[in-house]
């Protein structure tokens, strides 16, 4: 009795293995886990990132996490669970990411992020950032010159626990902030949803109508409170955003949102995948964990080269 | 004898189920801890920068940098030679040179309506601007950090402390040197800088940000 009720288990037991054993032998596969693709900025990231994959003779698993800390740990699980060779991971938070990508480590899972950093080294094999910071002091820049440096002025953040908020508001202030004759007036998230930057800024327009200028952390918040300044018959007022979108880029061109900074998002995403295959093939980690990429100022000048978050020649 | 040979090999795909439970079980919570800053509550840019000032940062400057010409020509035409000559050969891969310069020449025109003020100078005496050099109060960029072989960003907990690093050279130039020149009739003055610049960062002519000025007196 005892005998065939450990056998019954045993061949369940191995049935089961088989089954999750099974996926591996078909060709490798690659996760590719990014924010929702609402915003034009993940899905380029995911698009790039799967067409470098499957160029690399891979299989690609295209998932996202919605910011979502919980599903980002499921959606490793699933990675893992189904032998993923590598992931490929746009994050959903600074300091919650850290033991997701740390458990698909231990179960022998590297994992190559690209978009926002992890508050830890050591446990990604690369974390390919934009450099915000430089990019938030060009679009800063940029927009002080617009505004002849003084007037009223309005932000808008992201979402907290994207680092990448944080990082563009500091190097957002850290021009700006040297203008004494630049005067914030208002300050919010809209976490960066277009409809909700478009609510926001339409209360923070009727308590201050005096404003000259709005400056977004990024493009879809930007066209939400472009939108909403128009509706209001505010054209006027001058806006900049962040992320290169071809969204702000037509704006840009019929003399609507003034300027933005371009993260290489398509170049980024496909960079991580090619240094994932580097090591799937060759074991071999890039040279340096985090690596920068610069961002660049777009306007009236070169809007017209922008194309899927980058600029031709 | 049945029983004693199977049971090796019924033990592998039990492990392996077991393994697979406990992943699926495990959930991670997010830890609800200060988002910008990360784990170094004693971070202090501002300090650091102070301590390595004098030490460290004047005599890497002053040992690296070249005349402006001669590293603006390199640049144009062998931008990793001068790299490896004037710049920081353990930059990230990815980023642009920035060079270590020292500008000598007269002032042939100033801006000091912005508070980004800046002089433009003229280093080879065909009475056009060469370069431009801030002189704060608004300071523009991380030329300085980044010219620096002994600061990488992969120490940094993240590119927030990176940043909040490079803005305190910026504020520690202004305090220490550029507030104390003079602002009044610059043009046709003679100036001598030492400090860094990245090509392709200023929109028209290079911009110097300098670690050392001096101004001489009116001609």
């Amino acid at each position: 009795m005892k005998l065939t009720r450990r056998m019954t288990l045993a061949a369940f037991a191995g049935m089961l293995a088989l089954g999750t054993a099974a996926p591996a032998y078909a060709a490798d596969l690659i996760a590719i886990i990014t924010p929702s693709h609402d915003n034009p900025f993940f899905k380029a990231e995911a698009v790039g990132a799967e067409a470098k994959a499957k160029e690399l003779g891979y299989e690609a698993l295209v998932l996202v996490h919605d910011d979502d800390a919980n599903k980002q740990s499921e959606l490793i699980d699933t990675a893992i669970g189904r032998g993923a060779k590598a992931i490929i991971l746009d994050n959903a938070g600074a300091d919650a990411t850290v033991a997701a990508v740390q458990k698909a480590k231990d179960a022998g899972v590297p994992s190559f992020l690209i978009d926002r950093e992890i508050n830890a080294t050591g446990v990604a094999i690369a974390q390919i950032v934009s450099n915000n910071y430089q990019g938030a002091q060009l679009g800063a820049q940029e927009f002080v010159k617009l505004m002849g440096e003084k007037g009223n002025y309005v932000e808008l953040v992201g979402k907290e626990s994207d680092t990448n908020a944080g990082i563009r508001s500091k190097g957002y202030h850290d021009v700006i902030d040297d203008y004494p004759d630049l005067k914030m007036v208002a300050q919010q998230s809209a976490n960066w949803s277009q409809t909700e930057a478009y609510s926001k800024m339409e209360s923070i327009l009727q308590a201050n109508p005096d404003i000259k200028g709005v400056i977004s952390g990024n493009d879809t918040m930007a066209m939400g409170a472009y939108a909403a300044l128009a509706a209001a018959n505010r054209k006027d007022v001058i806006v900049v955003g962040f992320d290169g979108s071809n969204d702000v880029r037509d704006s840009i061109t019929s003399g609507g949102i003034k300027a933005t900074v371009l993260q290489p998002a398509y170049a980024q995403a496909q960079m991580a995948v090619e240094q994932a295959n580097d090591f799937i093939k060759n074991k071999k980690s890039p040279a340096e964990e985090k690596q920068l990429m610069d961002c660049v100022l777009v306007n009236g000048d070169n809007a017209a080269k922008l194309e899927t978050f980058a600029l031709t020649n | 004898m049945l029983n004693k040979l199977t049971w090796p090999i019924l033990a592998v795909p039990i492990l392996a189920m077991s393994v697979g439970l406990s992943l699926t079980a495990c959930k991670i919570l997010p830890t609800p801890s200060a988002e910008n800053g990360g784990n170094a509550p004693a971070f202090n840019p501002d300090k650091m920068v102070e301590e390595i000032w004098a030490a460290k940062v004047i005599p890497y400057l002053q040992q690296k940098a070249g005349p402006f010409a001669e590293v603006h020509a390199l640049a144009k035409t062998d931008p990793a030679a001068a790299g490896a000559k004037y710049g920081n050969p353990k930059k990230q891969a990815n980023s642009p040179w920035t060079f270590a310069v020292r500008l000598e020449g007269k002032i042939v025109a100033a801006n000091t309506q912005s508070r980004a003020a800046t002089i433009d100078i003229d280093a080879d005496g065909d009475g056009k601007a060469d370069a431009r050099v801030q002189i704060g109060p608004a300071v523009r960029g991380t030329a300085l950090r980044d010219s620096l072989d002994f600061i990488q960003f992969n120490d940094f907990t993240n590119q927030i402390d990176f940043a909040q690093f490079g803005k305190s050279f910026n504020i520690y130039v202004d305090k220490t040197v550029l507030s104390k020149l003079p602002r009044e009739t610059l043009e046709g003055r003679t100036a001598k800088v030492l400090g860094a610049y990245t090509p392709g960062s200023g929109q028209d002519l290079p911009l110097v940000t300098p670690a050392e000025a001096e101004i001489g007196p009116k001609p």
